[in-house]
């Protein structure tokens, strides 16, 4: 088996937008190998029967929400100009994918420790106030295991840091969420707080993650 | 309040589906097209995105600057309810507009049980299902396919029937839409100057006449249009248009990889398989040509794989050639080959492992039937010898298990066909037990899959009656009977589709009320067995009076007037008759390359009938 020491990781910046937020994380992967494949990238593949690209993600994005700063990780076999990659990539890249920068990588993916999110909410402002103001605010989650557990948000919510304003189409709300293996909250979780306890069956939210963030509180790229 | 599309996204199964935006996707400035194609696929985004006549029909009209074709499959049931609930018509993916606006609405016909979810997916864009019902304001709804060669019992929802290979006529069509469009379009006027075009079918020009007894009695022209409509042929196939980009979906579909078809039509006649004898003459192309495509296809894509798109892979006359040179560039580049329907047999053992085609495809045969006899009968030229080397080979390679394919209810079948399918299976396990060196501690598996014979037109079985659902019921079970081994692991198909399957392959108009009554009582996506209900389709049938017994289990007369006898594949109905005499003889018919039968099809001065032999 070849050393993989011997070979660069690089991290990727990309945004993921439009229609494009429809892409599944594990549809991502695909449709990112076979970008690279069609940049012609030197990409280093994994050995044994079933070779692939080396590609990964450090912090999955759900299906539906829009990146403005995603990251993906791939190995190249030679060095090449970081530029270069980058416009080879990004000429190949399906509707609603850009490829922004990359580097080679530094921080390991463990180091991820939150996600900066944009909610737009078709409700008024009052209403996100006005959840931020119970004592308790709960949703229901579905656990690995299938079955379904209340979880707590309010701690999470006051140590959010966030940002609640008007907009064209209801509200916007900036918010910090923990994204770690101890805790990790998922943004569809405060909006179905949202819709149950300020009755609000017609709901909608268009979720924008803005970056994501390391431990030490700097962009994790 | 209604919610748009985008809401819908958020709410459905894998939206990917429905939401466009794949690379290669053709995307146009609708000011500057002149006619708009909807090209629809009556099944899920996930069997219609890998179908190669979609890829090559929708290049080859988005290359005409002023044409621009658009893809439309049928949506699951989730999105279906979420769209007639929000008022949302069927839409096309690239552009997102309503189907109903377009110029054309194209079906491809691949399989039978497609026809009510085409009816469903008509209703669901807002277009009257009846052609008579469509005025100029509405699209012209249009088909093609394999299952065009009979598409009678459609003909009252089309205005038009395209037959044969598509690539000359569909833009010939399109073409003349232009013309009329541009000078005043008038339905009617156009539809008599498309009938004249070959391969154009406008089944309103036709008048069918029945016997008392439901048999057709006569086809008659009106209107000056021609007594049978003959087919379209590609006559070379290195010239033909080929895509050199397919769309890449996001989701995984049923094929998901890049696609080179090296030739079109099949040299064998196997009796019981339509492909074989509509798809005539066999036309190759050249080793240069299938490099240059796949490699450009492959850049194009990004795909890990491509595979060779054929009846019969094996047929191939430059096999070793095609797959050294495809080889040299594809390994390099981690590019997988996959070649489906491949002959391990007479196959070079270094380029058998290079493919890797045992471990890819697993070892799989079709011998249809059970013993050579029947074998014989329905001219498929597999031995038993082929078979059992075969298989050896791959058992000292240390291959554990091997699928077997066949039919059941095939003409002349007796209780010894069936219970030599198993025997055949055991032939098959002992030929591992005697393997010297077989794996320590393993057993082996042979997985026998039967589906049931379905007969179709312009095959030599066109007259034959299908069995009965007893029959078929009564076979299951002595083969299940036949099997003493554990080893041997038997799976069917499921009889009543194949009989729906039956009565609509050999139908006529008559069935058109039904297909409708079946659409209104919520008939859709039948294809998929959650879907299929049987006994509520037996009751349609009553209640229109037809008994579908008279289209799937009737042995016709050699002079009885089929419904499809206005269409012309080339292939002669006095050959296909021959060709029958000869399976109730038990004799076989040499293929186009050992020799020529006449089979008709030489009238399109093509492909093998004009080779050297
Ligand atoms: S005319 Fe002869 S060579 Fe041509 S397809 Fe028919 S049988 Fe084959």
């Amino acid at each position: 088996m070849n050393d993989v020491k011997d070979f660069t990781t690089v991290r990727i910046v990309f945004s993921k937008k439009g229609r494009a937020r429809y892409i599944s994380h594990l549809d991502l992967n695909r449709t990112m190998t076979r970008a690279v494949r069609r940049a012609g990238l030197p990409i280093w593949y994994t050995e044994g029967f079933n070779k692939h690209p080396y590609l990964t993600f450090a912090a999955p994005l759900s299906l539906g929400f829009e990146g403005e700063r995603e990251t993906m990780d791939l190995r190249l076999e030679r060095d090449m100009p970081m530029d270069e990659l980058v416009s080879r990539l990004d000429a190949v890249m399906p509707e609603g994918l850009r490829i922004l920068d990359a580097a080679p990588a530094v921080k390991k993916a463990g180091e991820v420790a939150c996600a900066v999110y944009r909610l737009t909410l078709n409700c008024p402002v009052e209403a996100v106030n006005s959840l931020l103001a119970q004592e308790s605010i709960t949703a229901q989650k579905r656990t690995k295991k299938k079955e379904l557990v209340t979880v707590e948000l309010k701690p999470v919510l006051d140590a959010a840091q966030g940002c609640v304003s008007e907009c064209p189409e209801g509200t916007r709300w900036e918010l910090t969420l923990p994204m770690g293996s101890e805790l990790s909250v998922n943004p569809s979780l405060i909006v179905a707080a949202l819709r149950e306890q300020q009755g609000l069956p017609t709901l909608s939210a268009q979720v924008l993650r803005l970056r994501v963030l390391s431990k030490d509180g700097t962009e994790f790229v | 309040m209604a919610l748009t599309l985008d809401e819908l996204f958020d709410r459905v199964q894998k939206p990917a589906r429905y939401t466009g935006g794949e690379l290669n996707s053709v995307v146009k400035d609708k000011s500057k097209v002149n006619v708009r194609f909807a090209f629809c696929f009556p099944d899920l985004y996930e069997v219609g995105m890998s179908h190669l006549g979609m890829k090559i029909l929708y290049g080859l009209k988005n290359a005409v600057e002023d044409f621009w074709c658009e893809r439309v499959f049928a949506p699951d049931t989730d999105m279906e309810a979420l769209m007639r609930e929000n008022g949302i018509p069927l839409f096309a993916l690239e552009s997102r507009d309503p189907v109903r606006e377009f110029d054309f609405v194209g079906f491809t016909l691949q399989y039978e049980m497609c026809y009510t979810t085409i009816l469903n997916m008509l209703d669901l864009a807002g277009i009257p299902l009846r052609a008579d019902q469509r005025g100029e304001d509405m699209p012209l709804v249009i088909a093609g396919g394999p299952c065009a060669c009979n598409p009678e019992p459609l003909a009252d929802f089309f205005d038009i029937f395209i037959l044969g290979e598509g690539e000359e006529v569909n833009l010939e069509l399109m073409t003349l839409y232009r013309e009329h469009k541009q000078q005043g379009y008038d339905k009617q006027r156009f539809l008599k100057a498309a009938a004249q075009l070959e391969g154009v079918y406008v089944p309103a020009f036709y008048e069918v006449s029945y016997h008392e007894d439901g048999r057709v009695q006569a086809i008659t022209p009106i209107g000056g249009v021609p007594a049978t409509v003959r087919k379209r042929v590609i006559r070379d196939m290195d010239t033909a248009y080929y895509p050199e980009a397919f769309v890449v979906p996001f989701i995984d579909i049923v094929h998901d990889r890049a696609m080179s078809e090296i030739f079109r039509g099949c040299i064998r006649g196997c009796r019981f398989c339509q492909a074989g004898f509509i798809y005539r003459p066999v036309r190759e192309k050249s080793v240069e040509t299938i490099d240059r495509q796949s490699r450009c296809l492959c850049e194009t894509s990004g795909y890990e794989e491509f595979s060779l798109s054929s009846l019969s892979t094996s047929d191939y006359t430059h096999l070793e050639e095609l797959l050294t040179q495809l080889l040299s560039w594809a390994e390099e580049q981690h590019t997988n080959i996959s070649v489906p329907s491949l002959r391990v047999d007479g196959f070079s053992e270094e380029l058998a492992n290079r493919l890797n085609v045992l471990r890819r495809n697993g070892l799989t045969f079709a011998p249809e039937a059970g013993t050579q006899r029947l074998r014989d009968t329905i001219n498929k030229n597999l031995t038993e010898d082929e078979i059992l080397e075969t298989a050896r080979r791959a058992f000292s390679g240390g291959w554990t298990s091997v699928k077997l394919y066949f039919m059941m209810g095939l003409p002349t079948e007796t209780a010894e066909d069936i219970v030599g399918i198993n025997t055949l299976g055991q032939k098959i396990v002992n030929c591992f037990y005697q393997n010297p060196n077989k794996p320590k501690g393993k057993g082996v598996t042979v997985s026998v899959s039967v589906s049931c014979f379905v007969p179709k037109p312009f095959t030599p079985f066109q007259w034959e009656p299908q069995d009965t659902l007893a029959q078929l019921e009564e076979k299951q079970r002595l083969l299940r009977e036949s099997v003493t081994t554990k080893k041997v692991s038997l799976s069917w198909h499921d009889a009543k589709t194949s009989y729906l399957e039956a009565v609509l392959a050999r139908g006529d108009r008559r069935l058109g009320a039904v297909l409708e009554e079946a659409f209104r009582r919520g008939f859709n996506l039948d294809a998929w067995s959650e879907h299929f209900d049987f006994d509520a389709w037996m009751d349609i049938f009553r209640n229109q009076g037809l008994n579908p017994d008279f289209y799937a289990c009737r042995r016709r007369e050699e002079d009885e007037v089929f419904p499809w006898d206005h269409i012309d594949v080339g292939v002669t109905k006095a050959f296909l008759w021959a060709e029958n005499q000869r399976a109730h003889e038990g004799v076989t018919t040499p293929h186009c390359r050992q020799e020529c039968s006449h089979c008709g099809a030489a009238c399109f001065k093509g492909g093998v009938c004009v080779e050297r032999r």
